[in-house]
Formats: structure tokens, C-alpha cells, sequence
């Protein structure tokens, strides 16, 4: 697996397991997470992208 | 001789504000330097002027927090802040001593948290606001990160037709400005604020202030004073290494990482959020190599951060918590 996207996926998972923690700040945390899910699938399309080519 | 006391403390406080802009200036200009946009000196006055009309800009929402939402107001005493204060500074030297990247905003809370502990016991913790920046240590660089790659990927998408780098870098030189510009405003916001909350608990402890009183206008002046002269004196001797010792950055590479630094700033500033700059910006520059590639950054740099997050409070609170046993022993 591309190890860019295994540290963007690692840091989404950080940002998951401080939900339960955030209060009022929940949405924060998701929304980072949710953004690192995002760049993990792109990194890794990018590293598939380049290895076919 | 209590006011007298009073004043000491607020000379230490200003002191600890002092040395954090002295400390925390290359993070602002080292790219604008490294790129020669601006001299090392040229550069200070420019971070200098921008921390202290932060002021103008931002309110007193950090103050509040490290003043009201660290440890319970009744326990705070001109001797807790003192040794918590005294705490602070102490892991603030032994880190640098041994070269471990340190957040001042970080020792602070632990100082306070631990000599207000030693006084009186755990139940004076207020695990709300203890909460809400144990969560923001871990989030902040995260939150830089994610900002300085997808900058970087923006400047880059918007941009792409020019395949000169050299040119677009050349356009990019002025951006610079005011980019180091936004983030020394941040920094000046966010960490002077942390002065002023432990001024405005002292002034409150010691009857000087009432308890849901605002921060008093000489205390937002003299904080963004102490944290201005600071970056005047002293960032320029340690402006060199901040520039490539994470990653080589670009001017491009430069005004994405300061302009996501900035946003995440502005944002936990805004929320009445202390966070540390440093961590901040080091997750920024991290974020503008990953866009690049992983090889690019020198993780080292990037897990020596993380030790921090898990010593800093501990090893305050515990200098912070003998601090105080000495001081009340002697008084």
C-alpha cells in the first residue's frame, strides 16, 4: 500500500478516536478525519495513477 | 508587599512572553529569510510590528480560557501562579538543554494545572477545558497538515499551465510577505493571549480584578509588547535551520505552509483555543513536503513533536507541583 495514504489514513484514525472525547468540539475531529479519509484515497489513486503509467 | 509580589509575577509572566517570541520568531520568518524575500533583520521588524497588532485583531477569548477553564478560580493564589509560572520556564530550559522541540503554551497549562495541585488536590482540575486542549495539542498539527498539503495542492492545480517553477517560485516571493505577515498576527494572538490569561488570574487571585472582569487594556499591551520585543531581539539567531531542517521549502512551498498555519491559528484563536504555534506550523510544513512525497519530510523532526505532546504537560505539572511544596514550605 502506498505509505503516503497509510499515514493520511493513520492520522483520520487519530481524529476518529478523539469523537468520544471532543464534547462540544466533536465536529471538529470528524471533520478532520473526514478530511485525512479523503486525501488517503486520493494519495493512494495518485500512487496507482503513477505506477500504471 | 503583596502588590509588590504581584509585580514580580507579572515581570516573570512577561518574561516567559518575552522568550517565547525570542524562541518562536524563525518559525514566522525562516522561509521569508531562507528565500531572501527579506533580511533576517528586515524580516523581525516585519514579524515584530505583525505580533503586536494582533491585538487589535483578535479579542481575549485564549486569556479567558487559561484564566477560567484550567483549574478552579478559587485555588489561584500569587504563589500557584508563581510556581506555575517558575514550572513552565524550567521545562521550557531543560528541553532546549537536551534539544526537544517544547510548546510553551503546553507548559503553561501543566505549570498552572500542577502547582494548583500541590495546593489543593486533583478535584481543582477542570476536566472540560483540560479537555478541550489536551484534544487541540493532538488536532492542531493535524489540522496544519492537512491545510499546508492542500494548499500546496491548490496553488499547484491553479497554476499548473505555468510548468516554469522557477517563474511561478519568482511570483511567489511577495506572497511571502504576507504570509509570514498572517502568521506572525497569529502568533502574536494566540501566545500572547496565554500571558494575558495568567496576568488576568493573578490580578483576579490577588483582589486586583474581579472575577468575570475582561482583560485590562495595559495587560493586552504589555503581552503584545513583551511577545514583539522578543521576535525583535532574537528570532534572527535562530532563523536559519527552521527554513530546511523539516523539509527544503520553496517560496511557493513557503506561503502554503504560513498561510495554513495562519488559517488554524485565526480559527483556534477565534474559539478561544491554546494551541501551540510551534507544533502548528511544523505540521504545516510537514503537510507542503507530503504533497510532494513522504521521503520529502524528515520525520525525526515530525516525531520528536509527538514526544512533546506526551512529556510536556507531565514534566511541567511535575516541576510545577515541587515548585509550590518549596514555596509553601517557605512562606
Amino acid at each position: 500500500m502506498d505509505r503516503r495514504a497509510a499515514f493520511f489514513l493513520g492520522a483520520a484514525v487519530v481524529c476518529f478516536l478523539l469523537v468520544p472525547v471532543s464534547d462540544g468540539y466533536a465536529w471538529v475531529s470528524i471533520t478532520v478525519g473526514a478530511v485525512y479519509v479523503v486525501l488517503a484515497l486520493g494519495s493512494w489513486l495518485d500512487a496507482r495513477g503513477h505506477r500504471r503509467v | 508587599m503583596e502588590t509588590f509580589l504581584v509585580i514580580i509575577v507579572i515581570a516573570i509572566a512577561l518574561g516567559f512572553d518575552y522568550v517565547n517570541g525570542f524562541h518562536d520568531a524563525a518559525n514566522s520568518i525562516a522561509t521569508v529569510v531562507s528565500t531572501r524575500v527579506l533580511t533576517p533583520r528586515t524580516a523581525v521588524v516585519w514579524a515584530a510590528f505583525f505580533n503586536f497588532a494582533a491585538f487589535l485583531v483578535f479579542g481575549d477569548k485564549v486569556a479567558t480560557t487559561i484564566a477560567n477553564d484550567v483549574v478552579v478560580q478559587s485555588v489561584l493564589s500569587i504563589g500557584v501562579i508563581f510556581a506555575g509560572l517558575v514550572g513552565a520556564i524550567l521545562w521550557d530550559l531543560i528541553t532546549f538543554w537536551f534539544g526537544l522541540p517544547t510548546s510553551s503554551s503546553h507548559a503553561l497549562v501543566g505549570g498552572i494545572a500542577g502547582a494548583a495541585v500541590a495546593k489543593a488536590g486533583f478535584d481543582v482540575l477542570i476536566s472540560e477545558g483540560l479537555r478541550k486542549i489536551g484534544i487541540f495539542i493532538v488536532l492542531s498539527p493535524l489540522i496544519g497538515l492537512a491545510m499546508g498539503l492542500i494548499l500546496t495542492l491548490g496553488i499547484f492545480w491553479v497554476f499548473h499551465r505555468n510548468r516554469n517553477l522557477q517563474r511561478l517560485n519568482r511570483g511567489f516571493r511577495t506572497g511571502q510577505l504576507a504570509s509570514a505577515a498572517a502568521f506572525s498576527l497569529g502568533h502574536g494572538a494566540n501566545d500572547a493571549q496565554k500571558t494575558m490569561g495568567i496576568i488576568l488570574a493573578l490580578l483576579i487571585a490577588s483582589g486586583h480584578a474581579a472575577s468575570n472582569a475582561s482583560t485590562p487594556l495595559w495587560v493586552v499591551l504589555s503581552a503584545h509588547t513583551a511577545i514583539a520585543l522578543g521576535t525583535l531581539t532574537g528570532g534572527w539567531r535562530i532563523v536559519k535551520t527552521m527554513g530546511s531542517k523539516i523539509t527544503r521549502l520553496q517560496p511557493v512551498g513557503g506561503v502554503a505552509a504560513e498561510s495554513g498555519a495562519a488559517i488554524t491559528l485565526f480559527a483556534t484563536s477565534a474559539a478561544g483555543i491554546p494551541v501551540s504555534t510551534t507544533h502548528t506550523i511544523t505540521g504545516a510544513i510537514v503537510g507542503v513536503g507530503a504533497a510532494r512525497r513522504l521521503s520529502a519530510v524528515r520525520w525525526g523532526v515530525a516525531g520528536r513533536v509527538v514526544w512533546a505532546w506526551i512529556l510536556t504537560i507531565p514534566g511541567a505539572f511535575a516541576i510545577s507541583w515541587l515548585t509550590f511544596l518549596v514555596v509553601d514550605l517557605l512562606a
